[in-house]
C-alpha cells in the first residue's frame, strides 16, 4: 500500500470522495442520531422516579370509602403489609427500600394531603430534605410537620404554628418547595412515618377499605440494579398484588408514547436499517467508483502489480475514506444533538402516583415532569459509529478490489 | 546485432470465441534487438504483442523469456515478471491522473521495498534523460502528449527491464512530436542496448528498426 497514492486519490478524485464519505456519514450520522435519542428518551423515563430517589414505585389500589371524612386513603394506595415489604427488601436486585404512607385527611374546615417518609432514609422522598426554603428539615423521633410552601402561603401556615390535622397537632418546623424535588406523591403536608402509620391505623375510615396496623406501609420507593428493574417488577407483582401498580422507568417511557420511546425493538431496528443504507450507499459509491477505475487498475497490473498489491491499495483506501466518513458522521450527529438537546419533554406523572382529591383546586389536572430532552452522545457510541464506518470500509474494500483485481489488463488497455 | 533470443513465441494463437485473432505464429526477439512488428489495423498486432508480453494468455503456443515458460504462470507471477523483465509504452500514455510525473514513473516500484528517496531519485533519473527535469511534480493533465509519453517511456524503464514493449507509440502525437519519441526510442536501444518489440501499423517507422515483421490476418506474413 502506497499512502503517498492513496492521498493523491482521496485529494485530487475529491468528487469520488466526497460522495462516498457523504453518503456514508448519513447512514453513520443517523444510526448515532437513533440511538442517542433513544438513550436519551430513557434517560428522560427515569427522571420523574430519580428525582424522588427511587428507581420503582410500588402501589396497591383499594376501593373508594364510603365517606370521605377524616383520614382515609386514596384509592390508588391501600395497604402494603410489613410482610410483604419484608419479602421485597429480601428480592434479588433490590438495593434499598423506603417506605411512605399517603393520607387524605378530611376535616372540617381543611383537606390535606399527607405523606408519612423516614427522615433517615436515603430511598424516597427523604430528598425533599434539599428543597426546605425556611426552617428544618424533619428529625427522628420527633411529632413534627414540614408544610408544602405553596399550601403554606395559600393557608398563612408559617415556621413555628402548630396545625391540627384528624385532632393530632404537629408544629410547624419547616417549609419545603416539594416542586423543586419531585412531582411523585406531592403532599400539602409532611410528617414522620410513624406519625401518619398512627393516623392510618387510628382511622375506622382505613380500616374498613383496607386493614392496617401501625407498621404497615402505603407506598413504597424502591433503589434497584438497573438490569433487574423489570424481572423485579413481575416478582413484586406477586408479592403486593397482580393489580398492584408499579412505576418503573419502563412504565414512564410508554407514557412518551414516542417512537424511540416504545420500545429497544424499533430502534434496534431503525439503527439496522440505517447501518444497512450506510453500507448500500458505501458499496454502490465506492463500486461506482472502483469501476470507473477499471483501466486505473488495469496500468497497475500491467506494470507489475499483483492482485494482493491492487486488493491492499484500494482497501486503505477504502478504510481511510471510511474512517473519514465516520467522523463526519459523528461531526454531523453531535451537532444534531445539539440542536435536539434544546427539546423540551413533558412526562406526564399518573394521577394514581400523586393522587389528589378531583374536587380540590387543581386536583383533576394532569401533572407533567417537563425537562429538555438530555441528548448526549456517549464516546462508546461515537466509537462504535466509527467503528463500523471502518469495518464497512474493511469488507466493502475488500469485496470490491478482489472483484476488480482480477481484471485482465489486456481488457482495460486496449487502445481505442 | 543477435544475441540470442531472450523472447520467443511459439505456435502461439488466440481465439476470442470463434474469432481467431492470433493464427499460429512463431516470432523471438533477441537481446538489445529492435523488432518493428506491422501490419493494419485488426491484424491481430496488439494481441500478439499482449501474448507476447505475459499480458494476456495464448489458446496455444508457448511464450519463453529468457527461457523460462510464462504461459504456465498464475496471474501474480505474470505481473511479478512484468515487473522485473517487462517495459510498457501504450499509444494513449496510460498514465495515472492524480500522481505527479516523477510518481507515474516511479508507480512500479510502489510495491517494491524501497526507500521513498532512492524511488524518487532513480525516477527523476529518467525524467532526466527525457528532458523532463523541469516538469517532475506535474500532473499528467499539465503535460502535452509528447510530455505524457516521456514519461510513459521512462516508467516502462524504472525497473531496467530487458524488453520494452511499445504498442503504437507515437499513434496519438503529431509528426514532429511522434519523431522526438522515436528518436528516443532509438536512443535507448542504441545506447542502452535495450530489446525493443513495437507494433505500428505505419511501415515508414519500421525502418530504424533491426527486424521487420509484418502481420496481415493474425498470421506472420514476412
Amino acid at each position: 500500500m502506497n499512502l503517498h497514492y492513496l492521498m493523491n486519490e482521496l485529494y485530487y478524485q475529491k468528487r469520488r470522495t466526497l460522495t462516498a464519505i457523504l453518503g456514508l456519514s448519513i447512514g453513520i450520522a443517523l444510526l448515532i442520531i437513533l440511538n442517542a435519542l433513544s438513550a436519551a428518551y430513557r434517560q428522560a423515563a427515569h427522571a420523574p422516579l430519580k428525582e424522588i430517589g427511587a428507581d420503582i414505585t410500588v402501589q396497591r389500589p383499594g376501593d373508594v370509602p364510603k365517606d370521605l371524612t377524616g383520614v382515609v386513603f386514596p384509592c390508588s394506595a391501600v395497604t402494603i403489609r410489613d410482610d410483604q415489604v419484608k419479602k421485597i427488601e429480601g428480592l434479588p436486585g433490590v438495593r434499598g427500600v423506603g417506605k411512605a404512607v399517603l393520607l387524605w385527611i378530611f376535616d372540617p374546615s381543611r383537606a390535606w394531603i399527607v405523606l408519612g417518609v423516614e427522615q433517615q432514609n436515603s430511598v424516597g422522598p427523604a430528598v425533599l430534605r434539599s428543597a426546605v426554603t425556611e426552617g428544618r428539615y424533619l428529625e427522628p423521633g420527633k411529632p413534627e410537620a414540614l408544610v408544602e410552601i405553596s399550601y403554606a402561603r395559600q393557608f398563612g401556615i408559617k415556621v413555628g404554628d402548630t396545625i391540627t390535622m384528624a385532632n393530632t397537632s404537629f408544629p410547624v418546623v419547616g417549609l419545603v418547595d416539594a416542586s423543586r424535588a419531585a412531582k411523585i406523591a406531592i403532599s400539602n403536608v409532611y410528617v414522620p412515618l410513624e406519625e401518619a402509620q398512627k393516623l392510618a391505623a387510628a382511622s375506622s375510615q382505613v380500616q374498613s377499605v383496607s386493614p392496617f396496623s401501625p407498621s404497615d406501609v402505603n407506598l413504597l420507593f424502591i433503589k434497584a440494579d438497573q438490569d433487574k428493574i423489570t424481572d423485579l417488577a413481575s416478582a413484586l407483582r406477586n408479592i403486593v398484588d397482580k393489580k398492584a401498580t408499579i412505576g418503573t422507568p419502563e412504565s414512564f417511557l410508554k407514557l412518551l408514547g414516542s417512537l424511540f420511546a416504545l420500545s429497544d425493538k424499533f430502534t434496534m431496528a431503525a439503527s439496522l436499517i440505517a447501518v444497512i443504507i450506510a453500507v448500500l450507499i458505501a458499496f454502490k459509491t465506492m463500486a461506482g467508483n472502483i469501476a470507473e477505475r477499471a483501466r486505473e487498475i488495469g496500468i497497475l497490473k500491467a506494470v507489475g502489480w499483483t492482485n494482493h498489491n491492487v486488493v491492499s491499495q484500494l482497501l486503505a483506501e477504502s478504510v481511510i475514506q471510511c474512517f473519514l466518513a465516520g467522523l463526519l458522521g459523528l461531526l454531523i450527529a453531535l451537532v444534531v444533538a445539539f440542536g435536539l438537546s434544546f427539546m423540551k419533554v413533558n412526562i406526564p406523572i399518573p394521577w394514581d402516583m400523586s393522587p389528589t382529591p378531583h374536587f380540590l383546586p387543581g386536583g383533576g389536572d394532569q401533572i407533567f415532569k417537563t425537562l429538555r430532552l438530555p441528548v448526549h452522545i456517549p464516546w462508546n457510541l461515537a466509537c462504535f459509529g466509527i467503528l463500523l464506518s471502518v469495518v464497512i470500509g474493511g469488507v466493502t474494500g475488500a469485496m470490491l478490489g478482489r472483484t476488480i483485481s482480477r481484471i485482465k489488463p489486456s481488457e482495460v488497455l486496449r487502445h481505442e | 546485432m543477435n544475441n540470442g533470443a531472450i523472447l520467443s513465441g511459439k505456435g502461439l494463437s488466440k481465439k476470442y470465441g470463434d474469432l481467431k485473432v492470433v493464427r499460429d505464429v512463431s516470432l523471438s526477439v533477441n537481446a538489445g534487438e529492435f523488432v518493428c512488428l506491422v501490419g493494419k489495423s485488426g491484424c491481430g498486432k496488439t494481441t500478439l504483442l499482449s501474448l507476447l508480453s505475459g499480458l494476456e494468455r495464448p489458446t496455444t503456443g508457448l511464450v519463453m523469456l529468457e527461457g523460462k515458460d510464462i504461459t504456465s504462470a498464475t496471474e501474480d507471477e505474470l505481473a511479478l515478471f512484468r515487473r522485473k523483465n517487462v517495459g510498457f509504452v501504450f499509444q494513449s500514455f496510460n498514465l495515472i491522473p492524480t500522481l505527479s510525473a516523477w510518481e507515474n514513473v516511479a508507480l512500479p516500484l510502489f510495491p517494491v521495498k524501497m526507500n521513498e528517496d532512492e524511488r524518487k531519485r532513480r525516477a527523476l533519473e529518467l525524467l532526466d534523460k527525457m528532458e523532463l527535469g523541469p516538469r517532475t511534480e506535474h500532473l499528467p493533465s499539465a503535460l502535452s502528449g509528447g510530455e505524457k509519453q516521456r514519461v510513459a517511456i521512462a516508467r516502462a524503464l524504472i525497473n531496467r527491464p530487458k524488453i520494452l514493449f511499445a504498442d503504437e507509440p507515437i499513434g496519438n502525437l503529431d509528426s514532429a512530436t511522434g519523431d522526438a519519441i522515436m528518436e528516443i526510442l532509438n536512443r535507448l536501444h542504441r545506447e542502452e542496448g535495450v530489446a525493443i518489440l513495437m507494433v505500428t501499423h505505419e511501415a515508414e517507422l519500421a525502418k530504424t528498426a533491426d527486424r521487420l515483421v509484418r502481420m496481415h490476418d493474425g498470421e506472420v506474413i514476412s
